[in-house]
């Protein structure tokens, strides 16, 4: 962890952050391609259907919000939080 | 499908045979290179894996033969419609971001082999970790089963039928387990590597050859528009039902493929996870897009496929190209490489996994709890054999077509996903409810699926199944924390945490 200011409890994890799992949302559903009227082709747009332009910038879209996501809030160092001092075979709760 | 690619001719015969015996020669660097004769360094290669090794493998896993042949022929049934596989191959990523940054490090600290491992530490039960281990290997064997039978295809089809698809079958089998008995994850990981970077080559290949023999991408998305217009429409209301249900049967079903798991729990550290996740997000891009492209190319200049046949579209292109001029062919045996190494690199990995659980979870769960690491490391070598050797006579003694078997493992395989995308997080998740989830979702996914109803309003049964599956999930555990608060009420001391772990 480089900013124990910024992170103070560590172990930070994507799940944790509600508002990037809505940005999730608003993006499957730009790749979704449920919006467009029936039987909608579109121009071409280098040479695919716009629908299919469109899907595809979502795509890319959400590769590169994960690879924000994973970079700033998947922490990288050891959380202690995991560790107990039951014995490894765990136990039914 | 019958045959899977054009004569090679000897030439590419010879070329795609030194590319074999190279992998049974990474095979034994990997030997050389082990550390000891422990669980931990034959099935997660010494926990050792950087960032190029992990990323190339799990391209190598994750992307299977059914990305090549299946979907181009999907793309060819279905049209722009298939474009779904690029973003449930995407949403593998996003269901690791929903547990893997909790269990990599859980993994690490408890020294986790299997799947079964984590799901014994987490529930206590023996019998939750043998029926999911049961699943994972059920699904697993299904998995490898449609490699097996690929591969087959394609030996058959590159020597003009010369050698027979069982033949093709036992050699590559044969030459698969070879290279992982030796040295285990480490050479099945850097059989990857090679196996992963081929891949690569060959999409890539395929982007800049197969759309040309339509006269380029425009021209072949207009002639799709003039002679099969409803291939290039956006797709129905309910067809995007169907895209979300994909979303969630891939997304949770692939995202917790035991081999996958293992693989995470190979990493050298977190970071070269973080990073390989980094990189995969975009892979969709690179493969499934691609393999569509080639699909509906297909449809504009092989017009006279039906059924089966779509599945030799990709093939049937690529013998178009071959036949076009000497680059062509030779591109084209490099791409039936890639082919190749699509098919072994996935089942070797899951045959590895399979080899990990029985030994681990069963074997020594069951039957050696006090067996040393090397009698376990020797019984895990035998297994991989013996599990071949089954695989093989079921593979050449079956008719089920790739996309049939493919249908049943996803149905299985999801319904295990509560065990990790809740397990980690909820607290009050026991055993017995989790259980109980798995055989409901399981019953009513296999029980729509025998009565014909594959889909229900668009939505896959796996995934009506796992919503089933989820709902026990919760119900049992509001049951349980109810339970769990009205009992520190009574003994008039505040609830604590001391009787529970993860969740916080």
């Amino acid at each position: 962890m480089s900013d124990p200011q910024r992170r103070p409890e560590g172990g930070r994890e994507p799940r944790q952050v509600t508002w990037i799992w809505l940005v999730y949302l608003f993006l499957f559903n730009l790749a979704i391609p449920w919006y467009w009227p029936a039987g909608f082709r579109g121009p071409l747009v280098a040479g695919l259907p716009t629908w299919v332009a469109v899907t595809i910038a979502a795509v890319v879209l959400l590769a590169i919000w994960t690879g924000f996501v994973i970079h700033y809030f998947w922490d990288d160092d050891f959380d202690p939080r995991f560790v107990d001092d039951r014995p490894d075979e765990g136990g039914a709760l | 499908m019958e045959t899977v690619g054009p004569s090679l001719g000897l030439g590419g015969i010879l070329f795609v045979a030194a590319y074999l015996l190279s992998t049974i020669f990474i095979g034994w660097l990997a030997r050389k290179r082990r550390q000891n004769d422990s669980l931990a360094d034959f099935y997660l290669a010494g926990r050792s894996m950087g960032v190029a090794v992990l990323f190339l493998t799990l391209y190598a896993t994750q992307y299977s033969g059914n990305t090549m042949f299946g979907y181009a022929g999907r793309a060819y049934q279905i049209g722009f419609g298939w474009m779904v596989s690029a973003l449930f191959m995407f949403s593998i990523i996003v269901g690791y971001l929903l547990f893997a940054p909790r269990l990599v490090v859980l993994a690490r600290v408890k020294a986790f082999i299997t799947p079964g491992d984590f799901i014994s530490y987490r529930f206590g039960s023996k019998a939750l970790t043998l029926l999911a281990t049961l699943l994972m290997i059920y699904a697993l064997a299904n998995y490898i089963l449609a490699q097996l039978k690929a591969m087959g295809a394609a030996v058959e089809g590159i020597t003009s039928g010369a050698v027979p698809s069982a033949y093709g079958i036992v050699a590559l089998a044969i030459i698969m387990v070879i290279y992982e008995t030796l040295g285990g994850m480490r050479s099945v990981a850097w059989t990857d590597v090679m196996q992963g970077v081929v891949l690569l080559i060959g999409f890539a290949i395929l982007l800049f050859v197969i759309p040309g023999l339509g006269g380029g991408l425009t021209a072949v998305v207009e002639e799709v528009s003039r002679i099969a217009p409803e291939k290039v429409i956006a797709p129905s209301a309910e067809a995007c039902t169907t895209w979300i249900s994909y979303l969630i049967l891939i997304g949770c079903g692939a995202a917790i493929y035991p081999q996958a798991i293992q693989r995470l729990y190979s990493s050298r550290s977190v970071t070269a996870i973080k990073r390989s996740f980094t990189f995969m997000a975009f892979m969709p891009l690179t493969t499934s897009l691609i393999a569509v492209l080639c699909g509906i190319t297909g449809i504009v200049v092989l017009p006279e496929l039906v059924a089966a046949e779509t599945d030799q579209v990709l093939p049937r292109l690529c013998a178009l190209v071959m036949n076009e001029s000497l680059l062509g062919y030779w591109l084209i045996v490099v791409v039936f490489a890639a082919a190749l190494a699509a098919l072994m690199s996935t089942a070797d990995s899951a045959l590895l996994s399979i080899s990990s659980m029985i030994t681990r979870d069963i074997y020594q769960a069951h039957f050696r709890p006090g067996a040393d690491e090397a009698e376990l490391t020797w019984v895990g070598k035998v297994c991989s054999w013996i599990a071949v050797a089954i695989l093989i006579v079921v593979a050449i003694g079956t008719e089920k077509t790739l996309v049939r078997l493919l249908e049943l493992k996803f149905e299985v395989l999801v319904q295990i996903a509560p065990c990790f995308f809740l397990g980690l997080y909820w607290r009050y998740l026991s055993a017995p409810t989790v259980v109980t989830g798995i055989l409901v979702g399981i019953g009513l996914a296999l029980g729509l699926t025998l009565f014909g109803q594959t889909r229900v309003f668009g939505f896959h049964a796996g995934v009506v199944g796992l919503a089933a599956n989820v709902a026990v999930c919760a119900v049992g555990s509001s049951y349980c924390w109810f339970t769990a608060r009205r009992a520190s009420s009574a003994a008039g001391a505040p609830e604590t945490d001391a009787a529970v772990f993860l969740t916080r």
